[in-house]
């Protein structure tokens, strides 16, 4: 079958090969510095470099940084999940019910850490929600996330009042101030306390993935699932564990939305689980598991907040899906180029 | 006693696994739409039943190519921005050149059947692309349709600017949309749903067709060594959801007379829902349109009782999950004791 | 405690399968610290010994002692867990993860979830590198060739401080050279208090590594002795295949000299350079032993994998695509039944047309009266155990199963039938039904190619027969009084 062209194929090809793989090991920090380079010398008739309202204007890039928080915060655990060969579509609903949770806390008088270990909570209930319907009930993973994205979702909706379309203040009951200090108040460098967080975020994930036990075990499974089961890990453990963390992080990504936005919007997740598909795929995880990159997801994540965030400088809003949805076909094609065959030889 | 009499009947009078699923899917309809009788008012009524059974025309019709893709083990989550962009490129091929100063009035001014014609291209390109991807790369079909669905919703919010299309029409556009039998509250979209589920009944049970889109669905490799082309059949079937959802997006476009880039949001997910409500097996092989027309008019007896109920619509996304785990976990319940 | 001299002793083993007695009384000792091969051909219940063994399957009666105690173990992992390791054929490394993350991988100790690299990897990794010190502890495994993958299990396993490691034909898919050096592995595992249990189709690797051998056949025990008091190749072959008498097929005479298919210079990874013809209404069979490329080559005539070469089919050359071939006139029934040739979750009336729906359809609709009279049709033919044409494959027992395939492929109405391992895991009595379904099929003029591991099988029904060692067609017979089954083992075990 296929296995046999392969293999006749890289035999003949044994040098491209070595050289596919190290256009494999750089290419996604040169597509980072190609697109960085190609919006920072687009408008420069127009504006200074680094000046004001240039891509790489100190307000542009703090702006930029605080936008990708989310995504940073939450791909890292993403990442390691599509390692061990399972998915979660849901993660995009998880942010918004944790948003709109989060913001109706604040509303009603919570204080900034009983909300958000709440908040810590209910992510953590719906990874175990997800973990318990693909591991312990055998419902395939896309449908089984699939569905509980319909059932956060829905419930995020049921939360916020008939007739508002968000978690806000109101005349009666003001939204507190301080609500927004999180995701924008300056901490350090001009960035806030969420980027930051975000960071040892990613920084813990690359730590898990490279030097735990989980890490390793994902790979395992998604790897080779018979080895890891003769090796005495259990398949079922690892994985709630990693549902539990997607999800936790997924909370913490919608807590941040919330406190960006001073709001608990319950569709401000909506197409989260993509971005975090595009920033896998193009960080070179195999969609089959075992292989795959924590550090690479986070360029693949910056990749999508220059294209998307820089777009904008240049396009109409009106272009970001269109633009977002050929991303990620390009990085499906990219990622069937460079990682497939590489993967499997 | 159930279980007796099922196991009694000689053989040939018992029922395939399929229709067993059907029938235990009515059976679940009968039960629901009795309880709503009784807890809802008027909820009986002719009119009313007329009206789950054709509220959701739309979703029935991409249900049908849905299903079956999904025989196959695969996805098309692509359908629902198929239809918005569908709607607007209709739109915007009718509408007049250079009419006005606002650049959303102005389109190509093509003639109505050209447009349409080539609205329906475009869609079918759509299938043509998720072809290309899953067939021909073998990427996972849901990655590749979750692409494809931004694609063709971000297109169609190109074209109106993320907004809309609805000037400068020609009167002829929304003819079809209004279009019914004389007489009669049965509008051309509805003769659209009914005559697709017969059309696709009679395809699954008596064509080659269908038998092989099923072969492929139970066991590809051993389809593969049958002679079965599986990457042409495969082609075909994401070819005919993206007309099903061009279709669609046509006659919605043509009842608003206006193409909406927002249209159809979350369509794709209904029409998923309805196919393993009706039984439809994600693995692949089991499953019919048929049964998805059930699952169908049990989602709306539902979401229409719900709404009786003085649930506020935000209810519906939370209904729809806990239907879909239930339906998943009682079929595969009810097919487990039957094989035991 | 004092070990014992045998670190194993089976006493009086048996394991039924339904239909089947894989394993028949068998009764042996394997001595401590000796490399102790086992032969036996293909279903002669070596490898169930094994499964019992290493807990996949668990034995109907009889009695296993390891250092002197019962041995009952519930899994693979339980049995590696009682030092028992083994080395399958399909590896179970994992080809994402480093040599040494391998080499720890279930066993790992860790500070709060964390690595923690300590003197037992440390020591894992230097009994890897005492055994191949070019295998670097970082290297993926992916990058690494399969003698050396192997390597890292058989450097697991000893870490493991395994008493035995079991081989199963570790020698199928590597080289020369490497299979000298895995040797010499295999005899410094010995002097460090390790028993082998060596499994190998190759005759000439018994005699150069083995200390003891354990012939079986049928399921039976037929012998358990030094090596060296074996004289030579063919005491064992003898052995082997015992005084079986063949009820030798007399080929016929009336075949017709047009040659219906021509294979030239056909290889690919598998295949080196085959080439043969298959005269029109011949029975020819291809008998190898495991990994010899039967699979394969039937696989690449049908077009089902890549090859490069040319295949002449009635005179004209083959697409390699097998819905092609299925028009030109071959069907193929594959090695594996329940996943390459059946539809199991289909009922029989679903599995029996589908190569041949314009049969049973006209433009494209299916006559539903012709098919279940074609369903009926077949199942009266091959004589298909069940109370209706609406059963599910699935629910069929193994033989009736494979009369399903057959049925499919002989609806094909295909002029060519290849036959992969027909008659594979099913009762004696649905073996002789297919046999004479053959002798049948061929006196209707079809012609048919038998790939199979059993000789007897071969001997019985074919008119000519290919044997082929490590990819190669090494030998051609014509059937008949005068063919000698111990030439053909020594042949296929790799003799010259």
């Amino acid at each position: 079958m296929n296995g046999v062209k392969k293999q006749s194929f890289q035999f003949q090809l044994g040098r491209s090969d070595a050289l596919r793989s190290s256009i494999k090991q750089v290419y996604i920090y040169v597509v980072l510095v190609l697109i960085v380079f190609v919006f920072s010398v687009m408008k420069l008739d127009q504006v200074e470099m680094f000046g004001r309202g240039h891509f790489l204007s100190p307000d542009s890039v703090i702006n930029l940084l605080r936008s990708a928080v989310p995504i940073l915060t939450l791909s890292g655990a993403f990442t390691l999940l599509m390692i061990s060969g399972y998915i979660d579509l849901s993660v995009g609903s998880a942010m918004s019910l944790s948003a709109v949770v989060y913001a109706l806390m604040i509303l009603n008088g919570f204080s900034f850490w009983p909300a958000l270990l709440i908040t810590l909570i209910l992510g953590v209930i719906m990874g175990s929600v997800n973990a318990y319907l693909v591991m312990n009930l055998r419902i395939t993973p896309v449908i089984a996330t699939l569905v509980t994205l319909s059932l956060f979702k829905g419930i995020a909706l049921l939360i916020v009042p008939d007739g508002l379309s968000a978690i806000k203040g109101s005349p009666d009951k003001a939204m507190p101030g301080w609500i927004n200090d999180y995701a924008r108040k300056e901490v350090l460098f001009g960035l806030p306390a969420a980027f930051w967080v975000a960071v040892l975020v990613i920084v813990a994930m690359v730590i898990i993935q490279r030097k735990t036990i989980l890490g390793k075990y994902a790979a395992a499974i998604g790897g080779n699932r018979i080895a890891a089961d003769l090796s005495g890990i259990s398949a079922v453990k690892i994985v709630w564990i990693l549902y539990i963390l997607v999800g936790l992080f997924a909370a913490m990504a919608g807590m941040a939305r919330a406190s960006y936005m001073s709001l608990g919007d319950p569709l401000s997740g909506d197409g989260m689980e993509l971005d975090c598909i595009i920033a896998v795929l193009l960080g070179g995880t195999a969609f089959s598991g075992g292989e795959g990159s924590v550090a690479k997801t986070v360029i693949g994540s910056l990749i999508i907040i220059c294209v998307t965030i820089g777009l904008m400088t240049v396009i109409p809003a009106y272009w970001q899906v269109a633009a977002k949805g050929s991303v990620l076909l390009i990085a499906v094609v990219l990622n069937h180029l460079l990682v497939r065959d590489t993967a499997s030889a | 006693m159930a279980t007796n009499q099922m196991q009694k009947p000689a053989a040939g009078v018992r029922l395939s696994d399929e229709s067993f699923i059907t029938v235990f899917m009515v059976g679940i309809l009968v039960l629901v739409f009795a309880l709503a009788s009784l807890f809802v008012p008027n909820f009986s009524t002719a009119k009313n039943i007329f009206n789950l059974v054709t509220n959701n025309w739309f979703v029935i019709v991409l249900g049908v190519g849905v299903t079956l893709v999904l025989i196959t083990g695969n996805f098309d989550m692509s359908v629902g921005g198929n239809i918005a962009l569908t709607g607007v490129l209709s739109v915007y091929f009718v509408q007049g050149v250079n009419v006005s100063q606002n650049t959303l009035a102005n389109g190509l001014g093509l003639p109505y059947v050209v447009a349409i014609g080539l609205a329906l291209l475009c869609a079918v390109g759509v299938g043509a692309i998720n072809a290309f991807f899953i067939a021909k790369l073998k990427v996972p079909s849901i990655i590749v349709t979750l692409g494809t669905m931004m694609l063709a919703r971000g297109a169609a919010k190109v074209i109106t600017q993320g907004a809309q299309r609805n000037t400068s029409l020609p009167d002829i556009f929304g003819w079809l949309g209004s279009l019914s039998i004389p007489g009669t509250s049965i509008r051309l979209p509805v003769l659209v749903m009914i005559s697709l589920i017969i059309l696709a009944y009679i395809f699954e049970k008596k064509t080659v067709f269908a038998r092989r889109i099923y072969l492929i669905g139970a066991n590809p490799e051993a389809a593969r060594l049958s002679g079965i082309n599986v990457a042409k059949y495969l082609t075909a079937l994401y070819l005919v959801s993206g007309l099903l959802a061009g279709i669609t997006g046509i006659l919605l476009a043509s009842e608003y007379k206006a193409g909406v880039s927002s249209r159809a949001m979350g369509y794709e997910f209904d029409a998923l829902v309805i196919a393993l409500l009706g039984g439809v097996s994600i693995n692949g092989g089991f499953g019919s349109v048929l049964g998805m027309f059930v699952g169908a008019i049990i989602l709306s007896v539902v979401t229409s009782a719900a709404t009786g109920l003085l649930l506020s619509p935000d209810w519906q996304f939370t209904l729809k999950a806990i239907v879909t785990f239930i339906a998943i976990l009682s079929q595969r319940y009810a097919l487990d004791r039957r094989k035991a | 405690m004092k070990p014992t001299e045998n670190v194993l002793e089976i006493r009086n083993l048996v394991k039924d399968f339904p239909g089947v007695r894989a394993v028949d009384d068998v009764s042996f000792d394997i001595k401590r610290n000796t490399v102790h091969c086992l032969v036996g051909e293909n279903g002669a219940g070596k490898s169930t010994l094994i499964k019992i063994l290493t807990g996949v399957y668990e034995r109907t009666s009889g009695q296993i002692l390891l250092n002197g105690e019962e041995h009952d173990p519930q899994n693979p992992r339980d049995a590696k867990q009682k030092g028992i390791s083994t080395l399958f054929q399909e590896l179970n490394v994992v080809d994402q993860l480093t040599v040494e993350e391998n080499l720890s991988l279930g066993v790992e100790e860790t500070t709060f979830g964390f690595l923690r690299r300590t003197d037992k990897t440390n020591q894992m990794v230097s009994v890897m590198n005492s055994i191949e010190p070019s295998i670097k502890p970082g290297q993926l495994v992916s990058t690494l060739s399969v003698a050396k993958k192997q390597i890292v299990e058989i450097a697991r396993a000893v870490a493991a401080e395994s008493n035995i490691i079991i081989m199963d034909e570790p020698t199928a898919a590597i080289s020369e050279s490497e299979i000298a050096r895995l040797f010499t592995i295999i005899r410094s595992l010995r002097e460090n208090n390790v028993t082998v249990i060596y499994i190998s189709h190759r005759l000439d690797e018994i005699f150069e590594i083995g200390d003891n051998v354990t012939v079986m056949r049928d399921g039976g025990h037929i012998a358990t002795k030094p090596v060296a008091e074996i004289e030579d190749r063919s005491e064992l072959i003898r052995m082997m295949i015992g005084k079986t008498v063949f009820e030798h097929y007399m080929p016929r005479d009336d075949i017709s000299p047009d040659l219906i298919l021509q294979v030239k210079n056909l290889s690919n990874h598998r295949l080196n350079d085959i080439s043969f013809d298959v005269k029109a209404g011949e029975v020819v069979g291809f008998y190898g032993l495991v990994g010899a490329g039967k699979t394969e080559l039937a696989r690449a005539i049908f077009g089902a994998d890549h090859c490069d070469g040319e295949i002449l089919f009635k005179g004209e050359k083959l697409r390699a695509n097998p819905e092609k071939s299925i028009a030109a006139g071959i069907a193929l029934v594959p090695e594996e039944r329940r996943t390459q040739g059946l539809f199991t979750i289909l009922t029989i009336r679903g599995n029996v047309p589908v190569m041949n729906m314009s049969k049973i359809s006209r433009s494209g609709f299916i006559n539903a009266a012709k098919e279940r009279t074609v369903a009926q049709e077949y199942v009266e033919k091959l004589n298909i155990a069940t109370n209706s044409i609406e059963k599910e494959a699935a629910k069929l027992s193994g033989g009736n199963q494979q009369k399903v395939v057959l049925s499919k492929c002989l609806f094909a109405d295909a002029d060519l039938l290849m036959l992969d391992e027909p008659t594979r895991g099913i009762d004696v009595g649905a073996k002789s039904e297919i046999y004479s379904l053959i002798r049948q099929l061929s006196n209707e003029g079809k012609t048919i190619i038998i790939f199979s591991s059993e000789l007897p099988e071969i001997m019985n029904i074919c008119d000519s027969i290919h044997l082929l060692y490590d990819g190669s067609l090494k030998s051609t017979l014509r059937n008949g009084l005068d063919v000698d089954s111990e030439y053909i083992l020594h042949v296929v075990t790799g003799g010259d």
